[in-house]
């Protein structure tokens, strides 16, 4: 039993009776601990209770369609008539978009003077879209309002767009299973972010879907796109790199790794066995983050509940492709343009694309959200006007400019690569390239901005200096005469603040110490950062550290759970010794590999141990294993202790466990070595003392 | 001179030595013709007036002696013995011969027989200044059964994989599975510098090379390395993306420096993508030219001798009888089979899809389909021979009938008493002092009872013969 709830991932194949309810509750029971450091406290309604949005338009009613009994699926006749539908999350699920995201959600911040999410609309209309499910979570209601006057929602639209929100979703998985559990889509329908610009025609691409599931039935789920762009592209950020080994000549996806942090590509042997003789490994791919997925999508996110990601999905779907027998398949583009703002580099080059025409017919003038005075002219060298733009004397607009209505501009100003929004006021002799500002900005004269965003409301005093990569965030007013750093993020918010705030919207477990450090909670605002008149908070920068070591958990994650499926393919009877022999040596192996991964590793696979070691005996079978490989490498003596530190406080072993295994006599010089440690000595007198202490209280 | 040949024919041919038993492989008959011939013919036809012959002395010999290779072959052989014992590997050769080796050289192996436009592996290796250009193609499938091999190929044979980039011309990757168990490594460093790889499996490695002279310097500084093949080539392809390389230390030569400005100098880039210099400053580069169509076998198994047996009388146009073979008019010889010089062949005999080769004599009333004859061979009357292969001058007895069967070579089928039927479903091979006899599948074979001692059946499909 232990066995297949941890391989819960695999349920059909280890017990294809076992209902799905059932497997939930088995969910719950393993990752009961996680959920609830997910779960807000008080959030006791059921899961799959979330608002659906009022219907919209005379053209739908969107809650009766979900109270409808799900209708038989994939009936070959009706598939070609069905219109194409689409699932949009607008929600990123992460926080690359901090702190400005803390006032604004991600898809309504604004592109070139337009909301991301109608990008996105826009490019899904205009390949064919008939109805648009938008699923929100944080700021619901803000993205809500935003399409409601939005022409997506006038009863003229192509476009049927319905709005679903939950405070629940903490995932792009949670969101697919309520489409699976709301049985919203029919057929073959697109699966995006609202974030995603692109003039991509999919047609083609969902042509070959369809060809290829009308050839070989349910066994093709998803059908991805990418755009090509060598390494170095400009559209490339290399947070998202990705690899992929594909098939060459049925553009079979083989193997997909995210490669940001790998120096070495590594690639199964297994992937080479499909009968083909001709592969291909790209590196030269843009996730599009835009995928044709059929109804099955849905159904697998909810048999594996722990598939959160694409990532998961893709993943797991391709290590169990010889299990589950479903494919991906992959649509290349050349000439298309398609690329999801996943972070601030990519604003700022998606935004430059979009003002040098690469997304056209999505351009500036051509005012395709239909927005009421945001109709703007288009002259030489890419510089864009609306109506009510005042420009001073000797004040040049160099090139790929983009200037808001009734924006006013003083004199001798030198603006280049720039976006600047509605109803801003910006003083003499400031120099602008590569930024990014947003409405009603406030900029005093002698300014100098360099690849920076500036957000609403703003007000930059007299003779400020914005290195690259500056974030204002709404509000802040920074000044006069200070020079900002190169990376200052500085926001109204307290960066502490979220601390006493259940950061609930965001999966992403930052159990980061440092925050912890400085207690004191300064709610002064310092001059040093933002200037003697300034107000704002400044924020640690969002450095890349941070995020390469999620990635590399992620990475040996996935590695450890491929290893273990091959593992368990190949015996599932396993014992329940071996299989905690295993779990432990491979950690313990990842220790070495990084030393510092090992908490963030043993945390997420804490509840799965748990499992392992129950009773006693495992216990110690666990410690002894553990002791097996320790005693292998004596270098890491030391780090014997981190370990069992942290498994004691995940509460995976026991007092009496240590203690026990400390105790028992052992049998060669060496472990009796290793159990002088001195480190591992203090451990087992703290625990003892814990222990005693904790007698007398009793 | 831009290219000097070598051509090497040492070879024991050891993956078919049923074969090359008695005759050494360069002299095996394809098409009646040596197999050396092809790759000299190969070099003749594209103009090289003087080629370097490793080989073994018995070689030699024959080739000395050999009459029709001489008129053939009108460039100047020169001709290097080793000695057969040494088990010399083909780095070690060329290495034997460096004192010859003035340019870059065109090493070619003596059981390759294409049709290639050879310009264009020799183009890759002028376009890109490359150390290494080498042909591939497309490995044939050998439909046929062959005599002695057990049903079909064994599907888990290793596969050869080889990378290359996306112009499918420049070589990035060779490995061969057996060693691959870890699974496939790459660097990201060359996958940005190659960011779509094409990773191919099924090609069939010709071995002829395009050699850079300093490669051949390199040989001789590291003695280690004994095979073109299996060390040096592998190891050539992986050092291109390594940042040190002793072997190509800085040409300082005028030409080289003049090459270097015109590159510095011109717009030309080998890549897309990135606005690196061409070659991404690589010195070393290897390249391959992938045949798509065509014909190219290497001759080194039973099963691609016999098919290039069958395919190879189709290119050249000889007449398919040589003027000097005797054919009775009431004979019957199909327009795809030939008949080698100083044959005889007798009334009512028939002959379809089948190499005859020279000085044999066919008595009557025989029937020879999808079979290859040596030279010197006997078949005695009515005969009846199938897809086997009988090596030279080995004499069939009267009233045989052998189907898919291997006749080594001076063996004699003995005619005396009753027609004894041996089916024998699998492949056996024995060999005795002074026999070589092949059984292969579903052989019909007539024997002198006193020859056969015992008959050992392992299983209903598998029996097995023992000579005295």
């Amino acid at each position: 039993m232990y066995v297949s709830i941890f391989f819960c991932s695999r349920p059909l194949i280890f017990c294809p009776t076992l209902h799905r309810s059932r497997w939930r509750k088995c969910a719950a029971r393993v990752f009961g601990s996680r959920e609830k450091t997910r779960r807000r406290p008080n959030a006791a309604e059921e899961r799959n209770v979330c608002h659906v949005a009022a219907p919209l338009t005379p053209l739908s009613n969107m809650a009766g369609k979900a109270g409808k009994p799900s209708r038989p699926r994939k009936a070959d006749k009706d598939e070609e008539e069905q219109p194409l539908q689409a699932v949009l999350v607008a929600d990123s699920f992460n926080r690359r978009f901090f702190p400005i995201t803390k006032d604004q959600p991600r898809a309504l911040l604004p592109l070139a003077n337009v909301s991301m999410i109608d990008y996105t609309l826009e490019f899904l209309t205009s390949t064919g879209v008939q109805e648009t499910f938008v699923f929100c979570c944080w700021m619901a209601s803000k993205i809500k309002e935003h399409l409601q006057k939005s022409k997506w929602c006038r009863p003229t639209s192509p476009n049927v767009v319905h709005v679903i929100t939950s405070d629940l979703y903490r995932s792009l998985g949670d969101v697919l299973r309520d489409v699976d559990a709301k049985t919203l889509v029919r057929s073959d329908f697109l699966l995006v972010y609202g974030d995603v610009v692109s003039n991509i025609d999919i047609s083609q691409a969902l042509q070959e879907h369809k060809q290829r599931r009308s050839m070989d039935k349910n066994v093709s789920v998803m059908t991805m796109i990418f755009k090509e762009s060598p390494p170095g592209h400009k559209t490339r950020c290399e947070d998202d790199d990705i690899i992929i080994a594909m098939d060459g000549k049925s553009k079979r996806i083989l193997h997909y790794q995210r490669a940001q942090a790998l120096k070495r590509l590594h690639f199964p042997m297994n992937i080479f066995h499909s009968g083909s003789d001709e592969f291909e490994i790209r590196f030269d791919l843009l996730d599009c983050h835009i995928s044709i997925c059929s109804p099955q999508v849905a159904e697998l996110f909810t048999d594996n509940f722990d598939y959160q990601t694409k990532n998961d999905f893709v993943r797991g779907l391709l290590v169990n492709e010889e299990i589950l027998g479903n494919q991906i398949h992959m649509h290349v583009t050349k000439d298309g343009y398609g690329a999801r703002v996943s972070n601030l580099l990519m604003y700022d080059t998606v935004s430059s694309d979009t003002i040098r025409r690469w997304v056209y017919p999505i351009t500036p003038e051509a005012n395709f959200a239909d927005l009421e005075g945001q109709s703007c002219t288009h002259s030489r060298h890419n510089v864009y006007r609306e109506t009510g733009v005042s420009l001073g004397h000797g004040s040049q607009m160099e090139e790929n400019v983009l200037i808001g209505r009734n924006t006013m501009i003083g004199a001798n100003c030198t603006i280049s690569n720039t976006v600047i929004g509605a109803n801003c006021v910006i003083g003499d002799n400031v120099t602008l390239d590569r930024a990014y500002i947003w409405n009603r900005v406030h900029i005093a004269d002698d300014v100098k901005v360099k690849q920076s965003v500036i957000c609403d409301n703003v007000e930059v005093k007299h003779g400020v200096v914005l290195n690259e990569q500056c974030v204002l965030a709404y509000n802040v007013v920074v000044g006069p005469d200070i020079t900002l750093p190169e990376g200052t993020v500085l926001s109204m918010h307290h960066p502490d603040e979220e601390d006493d705030e259940d950061d609930d919207e965001f999966l992403s477990d930052d159990n980061d110490v440092g925050y912890r450090k400085d207690k004191t909670k300064l709610k002064v605002f310092n001059p040093a950062e933002v200037g003697s008149e300034g107000k704002g908070y400044r924020w640690k920068t969002s450095s890349l550290e941070d995020t390469e070591e999620d990635e590399l958990a992620e990475c040996i994650w996935g590695e450890i759970d491929f290893r273990f499926s091959q593992f368990l393919t190949q015996s599932y009877k396993i014992s329940f010794r071996n299989l905690g022999k295993q779990l432990t040596s491979l950690l313990n192996q990842f220790l070495y590999h990084g030393g510092k991964f090992y908490k963030s590793l043993l945390k997420k696979w804490a509840p799965v141990f748990k499992n392992y070691v129950k009773r006693p005996q495992d216990q110690l079978d666990c410690l002894a294993s553990m002791e097996e490989v320790f005693l292998e490498r004596e270098t890491h003596w030391a780090a014997l202790v981190k370990v069992l530190m942290s498994m004691y406080q995940l509460e995976i072993l026991e007092e009496e466990g240590i203690m026990h295994w400390f105790n028992q006599g052992s049998t060669t010089d060496k472990s009796q070595q290793l159990r002088r440690n001195q480190g591992l000595l203090k451990f087992i007198q703290w625990l003892q003392e814990a222990e005693e202490s904790s007698e007398e209280d009793e | 001179m831009e290219l000097q040949a070598v051509l090497m024919a040492a070879g024991g041919g050891s993956r078919m030595m049923d074969l090359t038993y008695n005759t050494p492989k360069p002299l095996l008959p394809v098409g009646n013709r040596p197999l050396i011939w092809y790759p000299l013919n190969l070099l003749e036809r594209v103009g090289f007036e003087e080629v370097i012959v490793i080989t073994t002395k018995e070689v030699q010999k024959a080739l000395s002696t050999d009459q029709r290779l001489k008129t053939d072959v009108k460039m100047r052989l020169d001709v290097v013995c080793i000695q057969e014992e040494t088990d010399m590997g083909t780095a070690d050769a060329l290495r034997h011969i460096q004192q010859k080796i003035k340019t870059d050289i065109l090493v070619v192996s003596c059981d390759l027989i294409t049709d290639v436009a050879l310009h264009e592996v020799v183009d890759l290796f002028r376009a890109h200044n490359a150390t290494l250009s080498m042909l591939m193609s497309k490995v044939h499938e050998f439909t046929d059964t062959v005599p002695g091999q057990k049903g079909k190929k064994k599907a888990g044979e290793q596969r050869d994989f080889v990378g290359v980039d996306v112009t499918g011309k420049r070589l990035l990757f060779m490995a061969n599975e057996a060693d691959l168990e870890e699974g496939l490594v790459f660097r990201k460093s060359i996958m940005r510098k190659h960011p779509r790889m094409l990773i191919k499996t099924g090609l069939l490695d010709a071995h002829l090379y395009c050699l850079k002279r300093s490669v051949v310097d390199f040989l001789v500084h590291n003695k280690s390395v004994t095979s073109i093949r299996g060390e040096l080539v592998p190891y050539l392809v992986r050092k291109q993306f390594s940042k040190m390389f002793g072997v190509h230390n800085k040409c300082t030569s005028k030409e080289e420096a003049l090459l270097q400005l015109a590159r510095e100098r011109s717009c030309w880039n080998d890549h897309r993508g990135d606005m690196s210099e061409a070659y991404h400053g690589g010195k070393l580069r290897c390249y391959v030219h992938i045949m798509e169509e065509g014909m190219c076998y290497r001759v080194n198994t039973l099963a691609a001798y016999i098919e290039a047996n069958r395919v190879v009388p189709k290119l050249f146009e000889d007449p398919p009888i040589h003027p000097t073979a005797v054919v009775t008019e009431r004979s019957l010889v199909g327009s795809d089979s030939i008949i080698g010089p100083y044959c005889q062949i007798s009334d009512k005999t028939s002959i379809k899809r089948s190499n005859v080769g020279t000085s044999s004599t066919i008595k009557e009333k025989v029937k020879i389909t999808n079979s290859i004859i040596m030279n010197g061979v006997t078949i005695e009357e009515g005969c009846n021979i199938q897809g086997s292969v009988i090596c030279n001058n080995a004499v069939i007895g009267r009233g045989a009938d052998m189907k898919y069967c291997l006749v080594g070579s001076g063996q004699c089928i003995e005619p005396e008493g009753e027609n004894a039927v041996v089916q024998c479903s699998s492949g056996y091979t024995t060999h005795t002092k002074t026999h070589t006899l092949h059984f292969c599948s579903s052989v019909v074979f007539v024997l002198n009872p006193a020859f056969c001692v015992c008959v050992c059946v392992h299983s209903l499909a598998h029996v097995c013969l023992f000579f005295v």
